[in-house]
């Protein structure tokens, strides 16, 4: 069992959800607000965050889908 | 502000792009629906495709937003040089490419960018170690301090207003000083902005100077 298997697809998919709602915040803030220091979080902390939060979502489905196939599986071996 | 948003087309799509996702992003945390397929195109929709799209317009808008006067002068440093170009009564020569509408709000950067193929790249870079020295030095200097203390890292390039002056023009060359001159205009030994001769873009910010001045630092010669 990895650390990654203890977290429920649910509670990772809402932290993913929370982390890609930081990201926009930052991105929409530097457009409000275009000075360096707005732009530059947007375009490294702001992206980064975002990538992050679809990598999260990413591992999630596979990892669901992954699951499925293995139940399907077990279920007619055949 | 909502008309400034609107009439950029990158900045709006950013935005709406950015409130549909947070929409859907907001329904998810509060609903907590079962994590049907139904529910996993949502989220791809929500946590993939429109922040992927605001990242990309709003890069775009970013970029822009780095070649205009605002933002050049947002660092307080830079308010003098700002409020000097876009004062309509300046003679400065920096006041007087900024009111032609060719460099308009975007003047600083039309003038101190570098050119070329990788112009854009070294110029960003420098725009970098424009931001650190800000931070980390001159965030809390004193107007009066820094206007001693901080100058343009080389020369002003002659190549930059040739550009535009390609020096070719017969107008151009009809200027017995810019005639006599061509041939040092074109090597940089003569900066178009010394004093005689256009004087610098920015003369609050410069001693007097009392004869033309290289517009670039001499070469080193080659020993062989």
């Amino acid at each position: 069992m990895t650390i990654w298997s203890r977290f429920s697809a649910p509670l990772t998919l809402r932290i993913s959800a929370v982390l890609t709602l930081i990201g926009l915040a930052l991105m929409v803030w530097s457009m409000v607000e275009p000075t360096p220091l707005p732009v530059m979080l947007a375009m490294t902390v702001g992206q980064g965050i975002g990538t992050l939060a679809f990598g999260i979502y990413v591992f999630i489905v596979v990892r669901e889908l992954r699951r499925e196939f293995r139940r399907a599986r077990e279920r007619d071996p055949s | 502000m909502v008309s400034w948003i609107i009439a950029n087309p990158f900045i709006a799509a950013a935005v709406a792009c950015a409130t549909g996702s947070a929409i859907l992003l907001l329904w998810y945390l509060l609903r907590r629906p079962a994590l049907t397929n139904a529910t996993k195109l949502v989220l791809l929709a929500a946590i993939g495709v429109l922040p992927l799209a605001t990242a990309t317009t709003g890069n775009v808008a970013g970029y822009e937003a780095t070649k205009a006067r605002r933002f050049c002068g947002s660092c307080h440093v830079m308010t003098p040089y700002r409020d000097d170009s876009q004062d309509a009564r300046s003679a400065a020569l920096a006041a007087r490419h900024a009111r032609n509408a060719l460099f308009g709000d975007e003047n600083c950067y039309a003038c101190h960018a570098d050119y070329g193929m990788f112009g854009t790249v070294t110029t960003k870079l420098g725009g970098l170690r424009h931001v650190y020295e800000y931070l980390f030095h001159y965030r809390n200097m004193p107007l009066d301090e820094a206007r001693e203390k901080i100058h343009i890292r080389r020369p002003f390039q002659n190549a930059t207003c040739m550009h535009c002056h390609s020096t070719e023009g017969p107008s151009w060359n009809a200027i017995k000083d810019h005639a006599s001159l061509l041939d040092r205009v074109r090597g940089g030994q003569v900066s178009c902005a010394s004093a005689g001769c256009h004087g610098p873009a920015h003369p609050f910010s410069k001693p007097a100077q009392t004869s033309a001045t290289p517009a670039q630092p001499p070469q080193p010669e080659h020993v062989p």
